[in-house]
């Protein structure tokens, strides 16, 4: 299935729930609008026979300071399909639903969002020490907010 | 004694995270009853660098050294990998020698890391000498790469819009020379352990991965094929110029550690098939597209990725437009999904066994950290 083809299959199944995104510039990137319905979605684009979005590639997070951006790059080794997308979270408290019940392999990736980033992932069997030291007490490194002690920011140029 | 009072109780070993058999340094929680394994549970970080948040600091062309460190036994994938998605996102064109440069280095690296894997998969076996075979023909390579970029690890090769620098005029006739010898080398290689009895009973049958669960995990690369899916992204999803190249995508079913050891045998004939058509068919011409070394990539956002030999690589790289430095790069490892799905492999064996499923798995401890 190519870009456009795509993109109108599932904007005709899935209708105002997502908006597509030109932030990519090879393959198509949608919004997922409510993060109250990521899991569903991840559901239903698995189960789709015509998407069979059986693989999971990646999970991302950015700060973009005034929100969090969390990215599921995802693919279908039996039809060949590959796209992005995203849902949009609150700066101040941000939570959103766990994947794994979808794909199995989510575990680490929110994981590793929770640590470094501090986004709350709900219903996740065990959050907590994942690839910083076991006595880290300096908050969530990742965050563009944060530097480290002796952190020399590069001159522009 | 009274037979009342007797009793057995799980207890638990840890593993590592010094082991040598654990390819960097990753620790195991084995909870045992007896000599069994009932649950195991990686603890890993202990090779987290930060990778994403320095190049968080960097210029695009800054990357790509920093890059060289994700994953150092195929440091050209992590090149082109980067590479490829900035080139995307800014859309710069690469010239035609650039790109069989690319595809020669690449799959030599594939080869060299494939060899990695089988000296050190013996050795973790307790077989010294096929180390010592795999390890000449990985000099060889080695040698390849030290003339082209005065590298023998950390190439940063593979640049934005080309690569660093011509062949020198030795290559062609040196490379030539190594792919007429590789095939009956790996010969060599299967003659030592095929028939070898001791090998196949470590091997076979042990750490069977099904499709289904493989996929589950997002299992890529050499692991995925030999649970019986044919799926490589340089057929499917092809990046760069290889769609132009003729090779066989090896495939086996049981999923079991022999047939992960089958594939990436066969997958060395491959990779050496490709290199012998790209020096074919390379032309003469240009080797890089002249970029700013501050330039800035348009806003965007980018997932981009290719078969690395431990399976996908992937890189994730938000451009904001404004500044020259990558917003967010995020790096994806194969390893890093098969770590994951270790625990559900290992239950039921015993403890020489992780060994060998690590091994099989090709699981390398920096690409997992960064």
């Amino acid at each position: 299935m190519d870009r456009e083809k795509l993109t109108a299959y599932l904007q005709e199944k899935f209708g105002d729930k997502i908006e597509a995104l030109t932030c990519g510039p090879v393959e198509p990137f949608f919004l997922v609008k409510n993060k109250e319905e990521i899991l569903q979605f991840c559901k239903d684009i698995r189960d789709d026979l015509e998407l069979q979005i059986d693989y999971l590639c990646a999970i991302t997070a950015v700060d973009t300071t005034e929100k969090f951006e969390i990215i599921y790059s995802v693919a279908s080794v039996a039809k060949k399909i590959r796209f992005d997308y995203k849902v949009i979270l609150d700066h101040d408290n941000p939570e959103i639903d766990s994947v794994i019940d979808a794909w199995a392999g989510a575990d680490w990736y929110e994981r590793e969002i929770w640590e470094l980033y501090g986004v709350k992932i709900k219903n996740h069997p065990s959050l907590g020490q994942f690839l910083l030291p076991d006595d880290w007490n300096q908050g969530h490194p990742m965050r563009r907010d944060w530097d480290a002690p002796d952190f020399i920011r590069m001159p522009e140029f | 004694m009274d037979t009342k009072e007797l009793r057995t109780e799980e207890f638990t070993v840890n593993m590592g995270p010094h082991h040598p058999s654990t390819h960097g340094v990753c620790r195991f929680k084995l909870t045992m009853d007896g000599e069994v394994i009932v649950k195991a549970e990686p603890v890993i970080g202990y090779l987290h660098r930060a990778l994403e948040k320095i190049c968080e600091n960097r210029t695009f062309p800054q990357c790509i050294p920093v890059m060289d460190r994700f994953e150092y036994c195929t440091s050209m994938s992590c090149n082109m990998v980067f590479a490829l998605a900035v080139e995307k996102l800014a859309g710069i064109q690469v010239p035609e020698r650039a790109e069989y440069l690319r595809v020669i280095m690449l799959e030599l690296n594939r080869i060299a890391s494939h060899l990695i894997w089988y000296g050190t998969t013996c050795l973790d076996l307790g077989a010294l000498t096929p180390f010592l075979y795999a390890f000449r023909e990985r000099e060889d390579i080695l040698d390849l790469f030290e003339m082209t970029c005065g590298q023998r690890l950390t190439y940063n090769y593979i640049r934005i819009g080309g690569v660093s620098r011509d062949i020198p005029e030795p290559f062609v006739p040196k490379a030539r020379k190594f792919l007429d010898e590789f095939d009956a080398r790996v010969d060599d290689y299967e003659a030592l352990l095929n028939g070898n009895p001791i090998f196949i009973t470590r091997n076979k049958d042990v750490g069977v991965m099904s499709k289904e669960l493989a996929l589950q995990y997002g299992v890529s690369g050499p692991a995925l094929r030999a649970s019986g899916v044919r799926f490589d992204l340089r057929r499917d999803d092809p990046y760069g110029i290889y769609d132009r190249f003729k090779f066989n995508i090896p495939v086996y079913h049981n999923g079991d550690c022999l047939d992960r050891y089958l594939v990436r045998m066969q997958e060395m004939r491959e990779s050496a098939k490709i290199v012998r058509q790209a020096l074919e068919q390379m032309p003469e011409g240009e080797i890089a597209t002249k970029i700013s070394p501050v330039f800035k990539a348009k806003e965007g956002e980018i997932y981009s990725r290719i078969e690395n030999s431990r399976g996908e690589m992937g890189v994730y790289i938000k451009a904001d437009g404004k500044e020259k430095k990558p917003y967010r790069v995020k790096m994806r490892g194969g390893s890093f999904n098969q770590l994951q799905v270790m625990p559900h492999l290992v239950v039921g064996h015993k403890i020489a066994d992780v060994v060998a499923i690590m091994a099989s798995l090709d699981i390398i401890m920096p690409e997992v950290d960064r």
